[in-house]
């Protein structure tokens, strides 16, 4: 993909500098969401249904505050909207995540942990019972997040957790106090499980896991939802963004075989590439650009990587040299080599994925102990184990999921331990359930390693402040380092971008240094739609929605 | 069966209704029971790994699941009772709603695979065993032997992948409801069906060719054909009838076997049936689901156990109740 025709991405901190405080009423509508050249060149044409694959159905239900899941939060992004949202669109670089107004008209910070936002006037719900399109005022702010935050269940609670209280102060204006100063506020309230939800649905339905309380103020309305086969939205005549969206409606087909999602796709009858997030495995991307010529695609990191745990309290993982040594035994390149949706691309992740492009720092910037990590060698890992009093390896036990996440990350276990073979390590592969890893593993309960994924989050401060912060239920390695712990509370009280990313850089310095992670990477995939497809940029992130409302189909 | 059998019939399936009294209640403790002894638990899995303890233990409380079994168990047994199965944990959809909504494509898919089970198992197995190692025993027992080693998700792959990347056409097509389109309806089940009923067409007629055979060496078909009766009377009156018990026997079985084969096909060309909605609600844990669609599997299986023993009757006037 060339990005030399994009435009600089706006960043949150850009919007933030717009007026000392913050005026970004003039980025709204849908004019702004057109890379400049792109709109010079076409005049967008309305109408149309885009048509996609989903590979799940909303199982969960649909009430955001009862489940973390993508399958539903999917779906949602269609229907409804946020304070902010991190900005969609050609002209955003896929790996960036700039932030831009949604429901917010503006907001100033008066201090550390105040924010005021100011609300679009005029937002109406959909006109549809029991909301009916009244005008969204600052109480249904108060509403959603009081409700975010006490409500049992909501495994998204940690996302706005330093939230102390929401007052609207009038019609359309709301003011958030934290309990301490958090620079990440804004890409929190970005997060797709902040959607803003009507009283009268929750008053209605008692919950809105039912798909008839699903009524917000996003671009489209969900229409229809047939279990396990799909689910249709149309055009909300209301949106609040002049113009937009350009499709009439979105026909999102549910299919969870892969063969059948691609062969679906080849056969024209649907839009976009078959798999999560509209990619197409390079396995298949010869085959999708011979029946499709004119096929676009963009390349990028995913998220989702590896991700191994051992226990640190415990030997041998007690000893810096021994993780050193599991890392260097570890051979990213084959690993990737195999998969299906890599084949040989893919990117090495240090704590911060690098799919997080702004805020993972390159290898290269590692210290010295960081950086050979990264640096595939059997003789080293022997060498490392040796000087640890392992002269002749060691054997442990590694927990992983046995079906969940597909035959790509099996091969890549299955290698991941050949590897480690090789330098002496004799993990005995335990297979667990999915159910029962969620369950147990992931919470902690394992005995000596695991090797499973992650990549559920967005912001980058989760991938270091969940698992090392003492006190949160993910630091399942029992990390209590004081050192660790003041950076990570520092960059959390600094709003300076570049001096936060400093920080944030040296905490990633800090954890490759004491080898706190086992080295992993992520896949560079394809995501790929047809050449009628117009004005479409894909990025990480359940915000599908947002990523199609100015889209337009040239056919 | 005479107008004397009928009382006979009746009080024979009235013995097996009571009968199947304590087998449906001995299948609500295990459906009940199994599926909370699998490791991993429902408020864990949809809180995925972004929970606090707190939080578990609160929707833990909310959905029930913090009173002791035996009165879970209760609470569920006297719903039933009222013909109320529950919500989903996960939707807050009712049970019988969902399965209301999902059996008929089951039953649709599981009906016809059987039927083309039978449709093509039975008579190229006469064919067979009539033309005993001849040009169309040979292909007739390829078939089967190819039919049998091929898996049903291998076919359908092959079915739907194939013709996509080659000629850019699948025959998959979107769900169409049985009240907007009957004819589209059945249609779509047509392929799936013929693979589901592959792999029990070959077994169904490799027994029907091994059962005939038998009975065509057994003396009184000797007789017959010395009597100088037509092939197809010797063959289909006096020989099929005897033969088929046992294949009845089987077809009986073979529902168990295209309930299993449905989950894979059902996700292969997007039917949503029951198969589905099973494999998705054990992997959740939602365990009113799980127990509801058991029960219902119970239930058919009783049935159709039922009606195949009926069937005996009709086919062997021997046979007495």
């Amino acid at each position: 993909m060339d990005h030399r025709s994009l435009p600089p991405s706006i960043t949150r901190r850009d919007v933030l500098k717009a007026s000392g405080a913050v005026v970004a009423a003039g980025l709204v509508g849908g004019a702004s969401l057109l890379a400049p050249e792109t709109a010079r060149a076409q005049t967008p044409k309305r109408g149309g249904t885009l048509r996609l694959t989903v590979i799940s159905d909303p199982v969960t239900g649909f009430d955001p505050h009862q489940t973390i899941s993508f399958v539903t939060m999917v779906p949602l992004s269609f229907v409804y909207s946020r304070l902010v949202k991190v900005k969609a669109g050609p002209s955003v670089k896929p790996g960036t995540y700039p932030i831009e107004p949604d429901l917010a008209e503006s907001w100033t910070q008066p201090d550390d942990k105040t924010y005021v936002f100011k609300l679009k006037k005029g937002v109406r719900w959909h006109p549809k019972p029991p909301v009916n399109g009244r005008e969204l005022t600052a109480d249904d702010v108060k509403y959603t997040y009081d409700r975010f935050l006490t409500i049992a269940g909501n495994g998204n609670k940690p996302v706005l957790e330093s939230i102390d209280r929401i007052d609207a102060l009038d019609k359309h204006t709301v003011k958030f106090t934290l309990k301490e100063p958090n620079a990440w506020f804004l890409d929190m309230l970005a997060s797709t499980s902040t959607w803003i939800i009507a009283k009268e649905c929750v008053e209605k339905f008692g919950d809105l896991k039912k798909a008839e309380s699903v009524v917000g103020t996003g671009p489209w309305m969900l229409e229809r939802w047939e279990p396990n086969v799909r689910l249709l939205y149309v055009r909300n005549p209301n949106y609040f963004v002049p113009g937009l969206p350009y499709a009439d409606s979105v026909d999102m087909i549910i299919d969870k075989d892969p063969s059948s999602r691609l062969a679906t796709w080849l056969a024209g009858k649907t839009d976009f590439g078959p798999e999560y997030q509209q990619v197409v495995r390079r396995l298949d991307l010869a085959v999708a650009k011979q029946r499709k010529p004119g096929l676009q695609t963009a390349e990028y990191p995913w998220f989702t990587s590896g991700a191994t745990g051992f226990k640190i309290d415990k030997p041998p993982f007690n000893d810096v040299r021994v993780r050193r040594a599991l890392s260097r035994a570890t051979s990213l390149a084959e690993i990737f080599e195999s998969n299906a949706f890599s084949r040989g691309h893919w990117v090495p992740n240090p704590a911060v994925p690098a799919a997080s492009a702004e805020w993972s720092i390159p290898i290269d910037q590692l210290g010295p102990e960081g950086r050979k990590l990264y640096e595939y060698s059997t003789a080293d890992a022997k060498r490392l184990l040796a000087e640890a009093g392992y002269p002749n390896g060691f054997k442990t036990q590694v927990e992983t999921p046995s079906t969940a996440y597909g035959p790509d990350f099996l091969d890549s276990v299955q290698v991941t331990i050949k590897n480690w073979k090789d330098a002496g390590i004799d993990a005995e592969l335990k297979m667990k359930e999915y159910g029962a890893f969620i369950s147990t593993t992931i919470y902690g309960k394992f005995d000596h390693m695991y090797l499973g994924l992650r990549g559920a989050w967005t912001d980058p401060e989760a991938y270091f402040y969940r698992p090392y912060m003492p006190g949160q239920p993910l630091n399942v390695l029992n990390v209590n380092d004081p050192k660790l712990t003041d950076m990570i509370t520092l960059q959390r009280r600094t709003f300076d971008v570049p001096k936060r990313k400093q920080i944030v850089y040296d905490i990633q310095r800090y954890l490759a240094e004491q080898g706190l992670f086992g080295v992993n990477g992520s896949v560079k995939v394809v995501s790929a739609w047809d050449p009628y497809i117009k004005n479409f940029m894909p990025n990480n992130g359940f915000d599908f929605g947002g990523r199609l409302m100015a889209v337009w189909i040239d056919k | 069966m005479g107008g004397a059998a009928v009382p006979r019939v009746r009080n024979y399936v009235l013995r097996r209704l009571i009968v199947a009294i304590p087998s449906l209640l001995i299948a609500s403790v295990i459906v009940f029971v199994l599926p909370r002894l699998i490791p991993g638990d429902v408020v864990q899995l949809m809180l995925e790994e972004k929970a606090y303890g707190k939080d578990l233990e609160d929707l833990r409380a909310k959905l029930g699941l913090d009173r002791p079994i035996p009165v879970q168990y209760a609470v569920w047994i006297g719903k039933i009772a009222r013909g109320d199965l529950g919500e989903s944990l996960w939707t807050r959809r009712p049970v019988i709603g969902e399965l209301a909504r999902r059996l008929p494509v089951t039953l649709t898919l599981g009906g016809m695979a059987i039927a083309v089970a039978i449709l093509v198992g039975i008579p190229i197995g006469i064919v067979s065993a009539v033309r005993q190692d001849g040009v169309l025993d040979f292909f007739g027992r390829s078939a089967a032997i190819l039919g049998l080693s091929i898996p049903g998700f291998v076919q359908a792959i092959v079915v739907i992948l194939l013709p996509a990347i080659w000629w850019g056409w699948t025959p998959l097509q979107r769900f169409v409801e049985l009240s907007q389109d009957p004819a589209g309806y059945l249609l779509q089940f047509i392929l799936p069906a013929i693979i589901l009923g592959v792999a029990s067409a070959a077994g169904i007629m490799r027994l029907t060719r091994g059962m005939l055979l038998e009975v065509l060496r057994q003396d009184y078909v000797r007789t017959a054909w010395a009597k100088g009766l037509r092939e197809r009377v010797v063959v289909l009156k006096h020989s099929l009838k005897n033969a088929i018990i046992p294949v009845v026997t089987v077809l009986g079985l073979q529902v168990a076997q295209v309930a299993g084969g449905a989950v894979i096909i059902e996700t292969i060309f997007g039917l949503p049936g029951m198969g589905q909605f099973l494999v998705d609600s054990i992997i959740q844990r939602d365990y009113p689901v799980i127990q509801g669609i058991n029960l219902l599997v119970v239930v058919i299986i009783v049935a159709t156990n039922l009606v195949v023993d009926l069937t005996y009757a009709a086919i062997d006037p021997r046979i007495r109740y």
